[in-house]
């Protein structure tokens, strides 16, 4: 077998969906033991690409050669006996089940309809010892953490061989040194002669692992290059078309107010103004998200006693938090922000529309179209059903029920994970018009560079306990990350 | 249009449906049959508008029969012990809905795991207290003025039809209409994203469990009243044919989906279906063996119709 040639090749790929072209001419080829970074903004084709290479979707038109093959993929089974494995952003795991079961899903080794158990456990030990990773086989998914079920995943694309690992956004829940040993692993499987193809909206990462990157924008190829030869900016006005340096650049501050909006006295001692825009940065585990939601009164049943206003209040439950202008933009708005079952105004009115018992429609439309314009969210209609919003229209919407609210005090988890960097620059614009406009932000953040540009203050947290606070004057990255890492003690 | 579609799905089955008895049948389409048709479906349609409520919190009532027979021998002792039928229908109301409401509170305070096990009790529970209660016996002879609530009419329109279409009017604007309505989607749809959104979600349970206790009361009073007697076995079965009803009706036991008019439109297609069997001469076990077919058809279709719509959209 020729082993010079690439391993997949994408020719004149097109796709359309409802008469709508969402792929268009693609040309995309993928060379063996590489890590080819796949780039772009929501909409911009790589998901379907990805689901074309992986048999999910089959194209209208083009052709699709491995080994210097053309294939027909006639569905995901058709990839998988190629040697082409999908992790996806949602894990599809099965938490009751164990790690070596897990692996083996589907796929178990047997004999006669019987599961080999010793030898199921004993290849999955080798399949994770290869991947340097240290799990216990016999334990259940569910205990395990986010990073760690990553880990599980990508074993069972090697155990079977795979050739080709797409692994869409696998950094997206994880914080920075988590996403060091994913990279770790990485190299290791490019080491053993296995191709990546890695969706990222995280720029930064890009340039850490992937051999070359190939961006798309619109359904259509914009560039393929070796990494080495593209700079950060390059690569976003290839995404965007734009100059994002200038839209990213932190604006003046404007005027923080004496008034003190939020102050926590113990377990941690926290105050913001109004008008300020104060990070959290930390590592995963640090505490952000528990010290928020906390402070918004979703964790384990106990009242907290946090001053709003300079007034002290007894928060029992989110509807008191809510009542005392306070809204938190949790950081998974699928499984805490939405529910997905509804309309678009229902998922909007649903904060703030409580103060009276009969709901006024025209009344309620009307004050939910203004934010809707205001924060440009595009939508077919209120009615639509939110489910088929972009990621980063959904946002927008979780912040337009807080608008709607009246919010004064804004605890953010990780506002823009998951976005797109169009989107994300509209969301820093929203940030910092809420703060003008004299609200006061908590935003908690595992994206440095995002605090850097937009806080005021940034407070790093260590093991549930703050371990610094820097102003955005005097902080850099490195100090945030002696902080973060309890070095500074 | 697919929204239509779904709206209106269980109801052009239920047109369909009417059209063809009617040709199978030409004493189903007179006035005094679809009256009876109306009459007899009256305390299942009732029944089920509490189990809708419950099924859009991603819940299940399985106590509403036994609820609906404790109240029905209640109504009829309380009354025979010479307590005024307004008093003891009042009592009886309020009774029901305190059991139902007690369903909520265990769910709620006790962290249960799913709506099953309280209502799975109580269902237990109720049963037993109407047969300690009645001794096992029914208590028949009551009041006339009661008995016109089941049996009477106003006008040439049965009253518990309009009882019925009362109820079912105050649920589609509850549901529909008010910001209680709305959590209660919202809990079904999503329960973390909806308690973190303010909604009081322990509150609206019991209350939705709560509103399931008091349909089942008001369907014991109908039915009490029809059959002049409280009887302890009354409702043995009736929460299936709720369930029944709501899912033919489109509502999703996975929560956040449901509305009143398909809920009656699958209480009036279980109704018309026995009706018509029955005018057929179809024995009443082949009925049940039917209603059994119709139910996994019409949730087909449903999932039919939902997929159809999905790949529109991608």
């Amino acid at each position: 077998m020729d082993h010079s040639g690439p391993l997949l090749q994408a020719r004149e790929i097109s796709k359309s969906f409802s008469g709508i072209r969402v792929l268009d001419d693609i040309n995309f080829d993928l060379r063996r033991a590489e890590v080819h970074a796949l780039v772009g903004e929501n909409g911009a084709g790589k998901s379907t690409l990805m689901n074309i290479v992986s048999g999910v979707v089959r194209p209208d038109a083009g052709e699709i050669l491995w080994d210097d093959r053309p294939i027909r993929l006639d569905g995901p089974r058709d990839a998988q006996a190629l040697g082409i494995s999908f992790v996806h952003q949602e894990l599809a795991l099965v938490p009751q089940l164990s790690v070596a079961e897990n692996i083996f899903l589907g796929r178990h080794p047997a004999r006669f309809g019987f599961v080999n158990v010793g030898e199921m456990y004993a290849r999955a030990r080798r399949v994770l010892k290869e991947l340097g990773c240290q799990l216990d086989t016999r334990q259940t998914v569910a205990q395990l953490s986010l990073a760690e079920r990553q880990f599980v995943e990508i074993a069972r694309a090697v155990a079977f061989k795979s050739r080709l690992i797409i692994m869409d956004e696998p950094t997206a829940p994880l914080a920075d040194h988590d996403a060091n040993a994913l990279f770790q692993c990485i190299r290791l499987l490019r080491s053993q002669g296995v191709s990546v193809i890695y969706i990222s909206h995280r720029l930064k990462e890009i340039f850490a692992i992937s051999d070359r990157v190939t961006v798309l924008r619109d359904g259509k190829h914009v560039l393929t290059q070796p990494t080495s030869q593209v700079t950060m900016e390059g690569l976003v006005r290839a995404m965007i078309g734009a100059k994002l340096k200038e839209r990213l650049a932190s604006s003046s501050a404007g005027a923080i107010k004496a008034e003190e909006a939020l102050s926590i006295r113990g377990p941690l001692n926290l105050t913001v103004r109004c008008g300020e825009i104060v990070g959290l940065a930390g590592l995963a585990g640090a505490g952000r998200t528990e010290l928020l939601e906390w402070v918004f009164g979703a964790g384990e049943i106990s009242t907290r006693q946090v001053f709003v206003g300079g007034k002290l209040v007894s928060l029992r439950n989110p509807v008191d938090a809510i009542r005392n202008g306070l809204a938190l933009v949790a950081d998974d708005r699928k499984a805490k922000g939405l529910v997905l079952s509804a309309s678009v105004l229902d998922n909007i009115a649903l904060a703030g529309g409580r103060s009276r018992f009969y709901i006024r429609r025209s009344q309620e439309k009307q004050d939910a179209q203004r934010w809707v314009g205001s924060l440009h969210i595009k939508v077919a209609g209120l009615d639509q059903p939110i489910i088929y919003l972009s990621g980063g229209n959904q946002q927008k919407v979780v912040l337009a029920k807080w608008l709607y609210a009246g919010a004064r005090v804004f605890l953010l988890d990780e506002p823009t994970r998951g976005i797109d960097v169009g989107a994300k620059v509209e969301i820093y614009d929203m940030i910092r018009a809420l703060a003008e406009n004299g609200a006061a932000i908590l935003m908690a953040s595992s994206e440095v560079e995002e605090l850097m540009g937009l806080a005021d203050r940034i407070i790093v947290m260590h093991r549930g306990r703050i371990a610094g606070e820097l102003a955005r004057t005097e902080a850099t990255e490195e100090k945030i990350m002696h902080l973060a890492t309890g070095a500074a003690n | 249009m697919a929204g239509l579609l779904r709206k209106l799905g269980p109801l052009l089955a239920l047109l369909i449906l009417c059209a063809v008895l009617a040709g199978a049948s030409d004493r189903f389409f007179t006035a005094d049959n679809l009256f009876n048709i109306l009459r007899q479906s009256s305390v299942n349609t009732l029944v089920s508008l509490g189990q809708l409520v419950v099924i859009i919190t991603a819940g299940i009532d399985l106590s509403v029969g036994s609820i609906l027979g404790l109240c029905c021998v209640l109504v009829a002792l309380l009354m025979r012990s010479g307590v005024p039928p307004l008093f003891s229908v009042i009592a009886v109301i309020t009774i029901g809905t305190i059991m139902g409401a007690i369903n909520g509170v265990l769910l709620t305070k006790l962290h249960l795991p799913h709506p099953f096990i309280p209502t799975l009790g109580m269902m237990n529970v109720a049963r037993g207290l109407a047969l300690v209660i009645s001794g096992g016996f029914p208590i028949s002879e009551l009041p006339l003025g009661f008995r016109l609530l089941g049996a009477g009419r106003i006008g040439w329109i049965p009253t518990p039809v309009i009882l019925v279409a009362t109820f079912c009017g105050a649920f589609y604007v509850f549901l529909g209409r008010t910001t209680v309505g709305r959590d209660v989607y919202a809990i079904g749809g999503n329960p973390q994203a909806a308690r973190l959104s303010g909604v009081p979600v322990d509150a609206r349970l019991i209350l939705v469990y709560a509103l399931s206790g008091l349909t089942a009361a008001a369907g014991a009073i109908i039915l009490a009243g029809r059959m002049n007697s409280g009887f302890p076995l009354a409702g043995v079965g009736l929460e299936l044919d709720s369930i029944a009803a709501v899912v033919i009706g489109g509502a999703s036991f996975l929560g956040g989906v449901g509305t009143v008019s398909g809920t009656l439109a699958g209480a009036l297609i279980m109704g018309v279906l026995r009706n018509g069997l029955n005018l057929l001469n179809v024995s009443a076990a082949w009925q049940t063996v039917v209603i059994g077919i119709v139910i996994v058809a019409a949730v087909w279709v449903d999932v039919v119709r939902q997929r159809a719509a999905r790949k529109r959209n991608d």
